[in-house]
């Protein structure tokens, strides 16, 4: 079955998009932040809900936005609250919105990639990522301010193009550049741990499972590591025919995980058990292990209008509704899928 | 040099120059940076703002310094293979020296070859008057050796003298020969003596057997002497037992009689152990059985003597296990000679010498698949041959050692291949996994060899294997009962083709990953809003070029071009109802008829590109147009991805679009999927389109001049193209 017969589209997007974010902190609504990418014309941040019956998305709020949106993520705990990284002409920065003012401008470093939130619950840090550096921000929302709390120079060599924050741990994020994907402390902003690896995309803690990180690479697909056992990955799927861009695991069912290249978003179901050596060991004999591990890949929608229309491979779970996921297009369609069906029975 | 002194110039006129220079530098940047920038003369001068400008414009240049000096590396290490051509002539100077040293060296040779001669016919005559001395002093020195008991020097100096006496015995040393021939029966005497003396040390005795053989004396007989006595013994020690068998309890077994079983039964474990070890120096199935029938006659004797001890029992048990033990050390014999095969030869690839080693390796490796298997093949069916009791009795049993082992055989190869590309079953071999993982970089030659090695066995190997199998080892088996026969084709098929292809997705994935790199090198370091205006194509498509040679100059030693399959594709391609997507597709127009009403030119339109897209990621077939093709596809969409994730300006934009159009006619030699080729590229240009600031095309005829000239640039680059 090809993907779409399921899908809700949102159309609602004028222009080009490149990030897509679940509102967690939104226990009553399915919904997600959209924000477009375009050089010339204004560029807009969406809020889009999915309707009670779950037949259609709309959109419950449209703000405008100063420069092209690169990345968003939403405030866990706090669903007005989100962050952006944009660009406009050279200058790049990150700015923290609140709905529906403007909430107040983190920074305005040069280049910075990348803004993390502590995962799940309530906690006043944030992350920023640049090519160099990692900073710790506290954020104070009744005054209006983030101040940087500590800062760490990852050398130049390094080129850090985004990070996750470990959902277990709030003292360790994790890093990835060209060559590396590396753990830091927080309290000591020192560096713990590192996998060797070349042309990380995209990387995400199991959120269920201590210790599990995903990554999806340029042209080696994707691997699934433990962080105690950093030499080799305990598992890997094949990945797309391109880059795979994004990975994610699905926020209760850690089996399942999506990941997207330029035209698909593939949906894996993972082997069950890792992080137990012996067990691992005496599941690989068995034979079902030889499982087709690829449930179902999306591919593009046909109504899409001209060569550019395709996936991004920018995805987001909803974490209210673990069965759906949202899906971006580049050319700014946003489609909802259920993937009920592939459940695992629990 | 030209070239760099103008830049140079225009660096600093960058930096210092008013309106005149910057003008002629056209980048076009906004309009309130150039004011700060000529701000320096201004009364409004900021030095905060105007060092921060410099400070960022000095970065976005120190960064296309980096690509430009990774890139001239890159153009110096060309230029090196130059020297080389040029040492080639240094290198035949220098043989027309070392041939003209030679032949004087000759010339001093004959000269003195007379002196030599005389020489060595005077060496030659003391040597002689030494061995007379020699015999002389004989019989004074055998008997010597007599009354000191040191018979073996004694058998030493008698032979060697032997052919002297032989020869001249009749005339001048005959009395030598005679005195020497009475001392010597002497020495026989006492050896025989010595010999059957139980008293002597076993270790004398074999002594004395060897010293009497090599003496020309009949051991046989000896031989059959001693073991009669031992018979006799042994008869005698039975009976006696027996005796005391009778006089003792019945159910007290009495101590000697067991521990002549137990003497009786370690002898042949001893002697089964012998060929277990002899097994390990490659034996043949012959020397086998030859080996294993000999004890088996012993075995009967001694079985008629002591039934007690259960002899034939242990025996089969004992050769069951030698015999098995033989097989799997004939498999894993032929693992390592396979292994071997596509290894060895692998020490020095450097270019044609690499075509040659990537051919050999690959000819030599299938060789040794089939010829090994089909020479253990052989062997075993000697075994089988034989009539043997002991065999016949176990003939089931070999059928499905052999048939098993070559299941396992099979299996270990597929691993030790997958081993070999540093792609290991990962979870399995962890242990292993942990010291090879990244130890060592993979040769993408060895790569492509396994991946055709693989397809051979596949088609060729196992199918000819089975037919041996079928023939002359089929049936049998108590476990095919059961289970069903232990070799399985179907399944080491399928193990193999699904090893082959994804050698084959190796092979591709470590092969963009360094085109990648250099991509990525280009597309990410560069300011692309500052970038200047376009003068060249840049270095990386001259490498992108070169990178993509090398793998069509490797992929087209070992697989076919498969240009007819090429063509059946394209033709695929441009149908519109290929079978394949023509459902889905149908689905697809009903039902986004049923959200949308769109023209049905457009829906057509879309379907067509739809289906190009699709097509563009083809199944990868063992072919060379197929795996080059691949490549070439996969590094376009990187470009356009990369160029994605860029904001350019203008001339950013224009030098995108000139290597783009400088790549087209090049890349349409390698690949003759014309219109997969124009789509990504033209894809690489949107994407620049959309993602530049202000987006004004190159002009036509000068892209194409400059294009023209670079590619003529290119082909004197490129050695060999």
């Amino acid at each position: 079955m090809q993907g779409g017969s399921t899908g809700i589209v949102y159309g609602g997007l004028k222009y080009q998009a490149r990030c897509i974010a679940d509102v967690k902190a939104d226990a009553n609504n399915t919904s997600f932040l959209a924000g477009t990418l375009s050089l010339k014309e204004e560029n807009e941040v969406h809020l889009i809900r999915l309707s009670p019956s779950a037949a259609e998305l709309v959109c419950e709020g449209l703000f405008y936005h100063p420069g092209e949106i690169w990345d968003l993520a939403s405030c866990p705990f706090d669903s007005r609250l989100f962050s952006a990284v944009f660009a406009s002409g050279e200058t790049n920065g990150a700015v923290i919105w609140k709905i529906p003012e403007l909430y107040g401008q983190s920074n305005s470093h040069l280049w910075n990639n990348f803004i993390l939130w502590w995962p799940i619950g309530k906690h006043d840090k944030v992350i920023s990522i640049d090519e160099q550096n990692l900073f710790l921000w506290s954020l104070d929302c009744s005054r209006k301010i983030a101040e940087v709390q500590s800062q760490e120079s990852v050398g130049v060599l390094h080129h850090l193009s985004g990070g996750a924050w470990d959902p277990h741990d709030r003292n360790t994020v994790a890093a990835f550049c060209d060559s590396s994907l590396q753990c830091w402390d927080l309290r000591t902003m020192k560096k713990t741990n590192s996998i060797e690896l070349v042309h990380v995309r995209d990387a995400d803690y199991n959120p269920n499972k201590q210790h599990i990180v995903a990554t999806a690479e340029d042209e080696t697909g994707i691997h699934l590591w433990d962080l105690r056992m950093p030499n080799f990955p305990f598992s890997e799927l094949p990945g797309h025919a391109h880059w795979t861009w994004a990975i994610r695991h699905n926020p209760q069912y850690d089996q399942l995980i999506l990941s997207g290249t330029d035209s698909t978003v593939n949906l894996w179901l993972t082997s069950s058990n890792n992080s137990d050596d012996s067990t691992s060991e005496s599941q690989s004999d068995s034979p079902t292990q030889k499982m087709d591990p690829l449930l179902n890949s999306y591919t593009d929608y046909e109504n899409s209008l001209n060569n550019s229309a395709k996936k991004n491979g920018r995805y987001a779970w909803s974490s209210r509704e673990p069965s759906m996921f949202a899906s971006l297009s580049y050319d700014g369609r946003v489609v909802v899928e259920s993937v009920k069906s592939y459940l695992p029975r629990k | 040099m030209d070239e760099k002194a103008k830049r140079t110039r225009e660096l600093l006129a960058s930096f210092y120059s008013t309106e005149a220079s910057t003008a002629g530098r056209a980048v076009p940047v906004s309009p309130s940076r150039v004011a700060t920038l000529d701000s320096i003369n201004s009364p409004s001068f900021d030095p905060d703002v105007y060092m921060n400008l410099l400070h960022v414009e000095m970065a976005a240049e120190i960064k296309n310094l980096d690509t430009d000096l990774q890139m001239l590396v890159y153009e110096i290490t060309t230029n090196s293979s130059n020297n080389i051509v040029g040492m080639e002539a240094n290198m035949e100077q220098l043989l027309e020296k070392i041939i003209s040293v030679q032949s004087k060296s000759d010339g001093v040779d004959t000269s003195l070859f007379a002196k030599r001669e005389k020489i060595e016919k005077l060496h030659r005559t003391r040597n002689f008057l030494r061995k007379i001395q020699f015999i002389y002093d004989l019989p004074g020195r055998l008997q010597k050796c007599i009354e000191s008991e040191a018979y073996a020097d004694a058998v030493r100096f008698f032979i060697g003298a032997k052919p002297i006496f032989e020869a001249y015995g009749g005339s001048s040393f005959q009395e030598c020969k005679i005195s020497s021939e009475e001392t010597m029966k002497l020495v026989i005497e006492n050896l025989k003596g010595k010999l059957y003396s139980d008293t002597e040390p076993i270790e004398a005795r074999a002594e004395a057997v060897v010293l009497l053989k090599q003496l020309n004396f009949p051991v046989e007989d000896l031989k059959n002497k001693m073991l009669d006595k031992l018979e006799d013994f042994l008869l005698d020690f039975h009976k006696e037992s027996k005796r005391m068998d009778h006089q003792c309890l019945p159910d007290n077994i009495p101590d000697s009689e067991r521990r002549l079983i137990e003497l009786a039964q370690d002898l042949f474990t001893k002697r089964y152990e012998t060929i277990q070890q002899r097994i390990t120096e490659q034996l043949s199935s012959e020397a086998l059985m030859l080996a294993l029938r000999d004890i088996w006659s012993d075995v009967s004797l001694m079985d008629q003597v002591l039934p007690e001890a259960a002899l034939p029992v242990i025996s089969l048990e004992a050769s069951r296990g030698v015999i098995k033990k033989y097989i799997t050390g004939a498999f894993s014999a032929l693992l390592r000679y396979v292994s071997e095969a596509l290894t060895g030869p692998q020490t020095s690839p450097k270019g044609t010498e690499e075509q040659r080693t990537l051919q050999t390796a690959l000819e030599s490796s299938k060789k040794a698949v089939i010829q090994g298997s089909m020479d253990c093949l052989l062997d075993f069916r000697h075994l089988l041959d034989d009539t043997f009791e002991l065999v016949t009795k176990m003939r089931d049993l070999i059928v499905d050692w052999v048939q098993e082992g070559f299941q396992d055989f099979f299996k270990a190869l597929n691993r030790h291949f997958l081993m070999l590309c540093g792609k290991i079953d990962i979870i399995k071999n962890r242990v292993n996994a942990a010291e090879g993982f990244r130890a060592e970089k993979v040769q993408t030659g060895l790569v492509l060899v396994l991946a055709q090695l693989s397809i051979f066995i596949e088609q060729s190997a196992i199918p000819r294997i089975t037919e041996e199998i079928a023939a002359s080892f089929s049936g049998g088996g108590l476990r095919s009962y059961e289970y069903g026969p232990a070799f399985v084709p179907g399944e080491i098929c399928r193990l193999f083709r699904s090893a082959s292809s994804s050698f084959l997705q190796i092979y591709i994935t470590m092969r963009t990953q360094k085109i990648s790199t250099l991509l990525k090198k280009r597309f990410m370091a560069p300011n692309w809003i500052k970038h200047k205006e376009p003068r060249e194509v840049h270095m990386f498509v001259d490498l992108l070029l070169q990178e993509l040679h090398g793998v069509g100059a490797e992929v087209r030693q070992l697989l076919p071009s498969g240009l007819t399959q090429r063509h059946h594709r394209t033709e695929s391609t441009g149908s519109t109802n290929s079978s394949r997507s023509n459902p889905l597709r149908e689905d697809k127009i009903s039902r986004s008829n049923t959200q949308r009403a769109r023209s049905q030119l457009l829906e057509s339109h879309l379907a067509k590109l739809f289906e190009q897209k699709m097509e563009i990621f083809t199944k990868i077939e063992h072919t060379e147009e197929s795996i080059v093709s691949t490549i070439v596809k996969l590094s376009l969409k990187s470009i356009q991805e990369l160029v994605q994730l860029q904001t350019l300006n203008r001339s950013g934009y224009q030098q995108i679009q000139l290597d783009i159009e400088f790549l087209k006619n090049p890349l349409k030699e390698i690949v003759h999927d014309e219109a997969v080729i124009d789509f990504l590229l033209k894809e690489v240009t949107n994407a620049a389109h959309e993602r530049c600031l202000d987006p004004i095309l190159w002009r036509r005829r000068s892209s194409t001049s400059s294009s023209r000239q670079s590619w003529s640039r290119t082909r004197s680059r490129i050695p060999g193209k």
